[in-house]
């Protein structure tokens, strides 16, 4: 029942990003065979947690998951903690390692705060693959100022060919801002400027402007191999690559795109307007022909 | 109730603008039991319906706009006659109508007249004795002044005016306008409804857009905004077509006045929140040099470990 899971997919890509969580839950509560395929398709917010060995913060997704725990990269224990919990290999934890101090830095360069997180994990047929975790939410000091958040899920798979090795990544950024306006006054805005008064006209604003959703991109590669600390770098430029291309792809979809339609529905102009200018162009122009 | 059905209504419930057909398949697909779906779901579509101002075209009326449509919505609801069958009127044509809230269909549509009762003399507040025709007069210009904004303003706009139901001298202007694009993956649509409230001399408003953007991704613009004027007495006392044209004047500068906010908005979030979440480039303005990064760390690592040689 492919054909289920594609209907599961397309619902989810048509409700409210905000909602994500909640709807997850309602599809898992109709469909509870479909849970695994549902949590490992549906990129959903992750979740801070604070690693109980180390008070480090880590980030929890569907790859860190073991039933109902998750793994810390500092610490590598489950919490709640696990008896026979899936933990990478001793050489590819090696390499987590690393990597989880590598994407600290970057992380730290370009967002200048929040969390990050790698896991990887060996695949049946040699390779292995890995999931690189970003977050950074913005929590306003007053109910007035913008409120935000960034998740970055970067997938990738890589198998090595001799000293090459061949990298598939997708990438998830899921980014919310939420704006809140409230405002009150007597008169019009122009008159206020004027210390006049003008009647007994007056007003009061409120509303909320939210911006929610997510973008995916898919990219293959081939890069050099010197040793295992090589795959780093390589997706580490591929991350980085990717994120600069796709933060660019989100500031012309939320602030353009949808501005545009905002404008598509309605004009602040006066169409009626431009209409009668257009006819009197063309009455000029047909004037002039005769 | 059956929590499938639950669940399937709230998705319908969160249907974008133009998508509740592509939502109600999913949902078809997923329950896989269409008898009790069909069924279980009315109540959720009849609610979506009337929250997303639904248009429809009523069969025989004719309006002179280019949307000859009709809004259903709670003001249109007209009272349950005593068959149980519920009727939605366009105020406009001053037609009744059934509508089918799945199929999104007009059907039978009938002269309406309103009640009789009505017609006797009101006594209102401001000491002005308000006959059933005054009324009348006032809600068609504040019909015919809707009509003339929606057609400055609006690419795709439907409006309606309704005489409040069981309210002396109120009425609702309800506004929608609704734009998809379902092969460039959008859509989007502009709710708006003001209460004018000649008794109390006030009109009270809500603007909703709501847009969807879907290309290889979800991306929702959700907005809320409520508006509440106290009206000038010049504008009350004149009579009802000049003082029709004053508040839709009002509401005009409003609504611009709204958009443009839209705009400042936006450049908040795109310089403030968006810039704060995550650079373009680090404060090197270069990508990050990676043989290094990772070359110090594993140095690090090394001089840690062995405990001497530590740098700091």
């Amino acid at each position: 029942m492919a054909d289920l899971v594609d209907s599961m997919l397309d619902l989810m890509r048509r409700l409210p990003p905000t909602r994500t969580e909640e709807n997850v839950n309602a599809l898992i509560g109709v469909c509870p065979d479909y849970a695994d395929d549902l949590l490992g398709s549906v990129d959903q917010p992750l979740q801070v947690r604070t690693d109980r060995l180390t008070g480090r913060e880590y980030l929890a997704c569907d790859y860190n998951r073991d039933g109902e725990s998750f793994r810390s990269p500092w610490s590598n224990e489950y919490d709640p903690p696990l008896e026979d919990g899936t933990v990478p290999l001793p050489k590819l934890r090696k390499l987590e390692i690393s990597a989880n101090e590598v994407f600290d830095t970057y992380r730290e360069m370009y967002f200048e705060g929040g969390v990050s997180s790698v896991y990887l994990w060996d695949l049946e047929d040699g390779g292995f693959a890995g999931v690189v975790l970003l977050k950074k939410t913005m929590t306003p000091a007053t109910p007035q100022e913008p409120s935000g958040s960034w998740d970055s899920i970067h997938v990738f798979e890589t198998a090595e060919r001799g000293r090459q090795a061949h990298y598939k990544l997708t990438s998830t950024i899921m980014l919310q801002l939420i704006t809140k306006k409230g405002s009150e006054g007597d008169n019009a805005d122009g008159d206020k400027k004027n210390g006049e008064k003008k009647g007994p006209e007056s007003w009061k604003r409120d509303g909320e402007v939210t911006l929610s959703g997510s973008m995916t991109r898919q990219t293959e590669q081939d890069w050099p191999i010197h040793d295992a600390s090589s795959h780093i770098t390589n997706t580490g430029k591929m991350i980085e690559e990717m994120e600069i291309k796709m933060r660019n792809l989100l500031q012309e979809v939320y602030f353009g795109k949808t501005r545009d339609i905002v404008y598509d529905l309605r004009s602040v102009d006066d169409l009626e307007k431009t209409r009668r200018q257009r006819e009197l162009q063309k009455e000029l122009l047909g004037s002039f022909k005769r | 109730m059956d929590s499938r059905i639950g669940a399937a209504c709230s998705f319908i419930l969160q249907s974008p603008p133009g998508e509740i057909n592509d939502v109600l398949n999913d949902v078809r697909n997923i329950i896989s039991d269409d008898e009790t779906l069909e069924e279980g779901v009315l109540p959720a579509l009849k609610e979506y319906n009337l929250a997303q101002f639904t248009t429809v075209d009523v069969p025989g009326t004719e309006h002179q706009v280019r949307a000859s449509l009709s809004i259903i919505s709670e003001a249109a609801r007209l009272p349950t006659s005593e068959n149980g069958e519920e009727r939605w009127l366009d105020p406009r044509s001053k037609t009744s109508f059934g509508f089918n809230h799945l199929t999104l269909e007009a059907s039978d549509p009938q002269p309406f007249e309103p009640d009789a009762d009505a017609e006797e003399f009101r006594y209102v507040s401001n000491n002005i004795f308000l006959t059933f025709d005054d009324e009348t007069a006032t809600r068609s210009s504040l019909e015919k002044a809707s009509l003339t904004y929606l057609l400055a303003h609006f690419h795709d706009g439907v409006a309606s005016v309704f005489s409040k139901q069981g309210a002396q001298n109120q009425y609702l202007l309800q506004i929608v306008a609704n734009k998809y694009n379902p092969s460039n993956y959008w859509s989007g649509r502009w709710r708006s409804e003001y209460l004018v409230n000649l008794n109390e001399n006030t009109v009270e408003g809500k603007i909703l857009v709501n847009i969807h953007y879907y290309e290889q991704g979800n991306v929702q613009l959700s907005t809320n905004h409520t508006i509440s004027i106290t009206l000038p007495s010049a504008v009350v006392t004149s009579p009802p077509s000049s003082a029709a044209l004053k508040i839709l004047a009002l509401i005009e500068t409003e609504e611009g006045k709204y958009q443009t906010s839209l705009n400042d908005t936006y450049h908040e979030m795109s310089e403030k929140t968006f810039k704060g979440l995550r650079r373009a480039l680090p404060m090197t303005r270069q990508k990050l040099d990676w043989d290094k990064v990772l070359g110090y760390k594993l140095g690090a690592e090394l001089s840690s470990s062995k405990g001497a040689f530590s740098t700091s």
